[in-house]
């Protein structure tokens, strides 16, 4: 893995150790520059109250340039949430994630973003084109080219 | 603030017809995601894998992977691309040249090529320069007073130090060894603006003091931001986070007046737009009244790309 990917994770997970995470946010797991697992809770009243919901990240080479590959993890633990974005093999139509993707944006910052999309929901539902798209999706969602459902995430 | 009379924004997509079609690397066919395709018939028999792939090759078609940054070329070179399409186009070519624009140095049209061309000038003037140690000194000090602004404007020092680092180091470089024990050369600066890293590195630290300098002086900027498809008026935030900060997305007056500000130089912006009826060309000036010596940066604006306009036609440096 190139430096810049490598250097700039391991300043983000040395404030994270240093620092801790925000309210209902948990390190899993961060044990190389590859893939790392966060934990997600959306606190206070919401749709998703008591949920745990889990993330993965994937980092290229060209991380923070390039976008990570981010999805909710789906597995005997965890479950996708029911969100309009979000499909329920746990990829996420968020325009963060896509063309609007900034190098300010953090591993941290992402889960932010995506708590507040959760605490932000009216209604839950699965995006109406889930059961097409999650028969045909590529394992990594950074390989689908979402049109956005609308720009408030 | 200065507003030109030919605004970049109006030239986008009026006159792209012009263009040949090898140059139309910035309209790339967007593929609009799996449930929203039916409505073209042809495609909907095609599953998402595949639709993605036929995407894909679109892509790679209207994007030749060019180098991120390029050798300096004659202008004849582009000129024949046009020969075949666009009269007013060679005209405004012609122009140029009768100007002593002789040469261009193209670069990838990913939109960042804004930032990539102005960085690579504004680096390689400093190679130039006849007092390269003052010259660098001036720039690193300049940069290094922009940190603080970066921090006003809400960065992180873990999201601006790598790219600041990369860009320093290259400028320093210009008069002092690196590890290696060689200063910087003509060469080596286009080797490093072709490896993606250190290129996108950089552009991202000019994206971010774009973005600062916006942010940090709404008063002066946030009459002027404006969505560059609907129009709708922005704060400087939301135009920040999505024309600024989020890379590959095209700079436009703006944000070329806030950079010109932040790097304290001063450049030019040449038009070819295709619209002069005798081919003059507009150069739209961004004026900090800089008195740095240095060699003047100009860039050459297509409809949605830009490129370094040269006076010369090959990588031999300008004497003097």
């Amino acid at each position: 893995m190139a430096a810049i990917a490598s250097r700039r994770l391991a300043k983000e997970l040395k404030e994270i150790h240093t620092q801790g995470c925000p309210v209902g946010i948990q390190l899993l797991s961060a044990d190389n520059f590859e893939e790392w697992h966060l934990s997600l809770e959306v606190m206070g009243e919401s749709q998703y109250q008591g949920e745990v919901f889990a993330l993965k990240f994937r980092f290229e080479s060209q991380y923070p340039i390039s976008a990570p590959a981010v999805q909710f993890i789906v597995n005997e633990r965890y479950t996708s949430p029911v969100h309009p974005h979000v499909y329920s093999n746990g990829h996420i139509c968020a325009s963060i994630l896509g063309n609007e993707w900034s190098p300010v944006l953090s591993v941290i910052g992402v889960c932010v973003t995506l708590q507040s999309m959760l605490a932000s929901c009216k209604k839950k539902e699965r995006p109406p084109d889930n059961d097409r798209y999650v028969r045909h999706a590529p394992d990594n969602p950074k390989q689908t080219r979402f049109h956005y459902h609308d720009d408030t995430v | 603030m200065q507003i030109p009379s030919n605004n970049p924004s109006d030239a986008l997509g009026s006159t792209s017809g012009d263009l040949p079609s090898t140059q139309n690397e910035e309209q790339v066919p967007t593929y609009t995601g799996p449930g929203f395709i039916t409505e073209i018939p042809e495609l909907a028999g095609l599953t998402p894998a595949q639709l993605y792939e036929l995407n894909q090759g679109l892509m790679d078609e209207a994007m030749p992977q060019r180098p991120l940054i390029d050798q300096i070329v004659p202008m004849a070179v582009l000129r024949a691309e046009y020969e075949n399409g666009s009269a007013s186009f060679v005209k405004q070519i012609d122009y140029l040249v009768s100007q002593s624009y002789t040469g261009i140095r193209r670069t990838r049209g990913d939109g960042d090529c804004f930032y990539r061309s102005l960085a690579f000038r504004y680096v390689e003037r400093l190679l130039n320069s006849q007092e390269p140690t003052m010259s660098v000194v001036t720039a690193i000090s300049t940069l290094e007073s922009r940190l603080p602004m970066l921090e006003a404007a809400g960065f992180q020092p873990l999201v601006y130090d790598d790219f600041y680092e990369t860009l320093s180091s290259i400028i320093r470089r210009v008069v002092q060894p690196d590890d290696s024990g060689t200063t910087l050369t003509l060469p080596l600066l286009l080797e490093a603006f072709q490896s993606p890293e250190v290129s996108n590195s950089v552009v991202v630290f000019l994206r971010l003091l774009t973005s600062a300098q916006i942010r940090t002086d709404p008063d002066e900027f946030a009459p002027f931001l404006f969505h560059p498809e609907i129009g709708e008026p922005m704060t400087p935030r939301e135009f920040c986070e999505t024309f600024v900060e989020a890379v590959g997305k095209e700079a436009d007056h703006v944000q070329m007046t806030a950079l010109a500000r932040a790097l304290k130089i001063d450049f030019s912006v040449a038009y070819l737009d295709g619209r002069s009826p005798d081919g003059h060309v507009d150069f739209v000036k961004f004026n900090e009244g800089v008195d740095d010596g240095l060699d003047p940066l100009v860039l050459l604006y297509r409809p949605g790309h830009y490129d370094v306009l040269e006076k010369r036609t090959d990588e031999v440096p300008l004497v003097g």
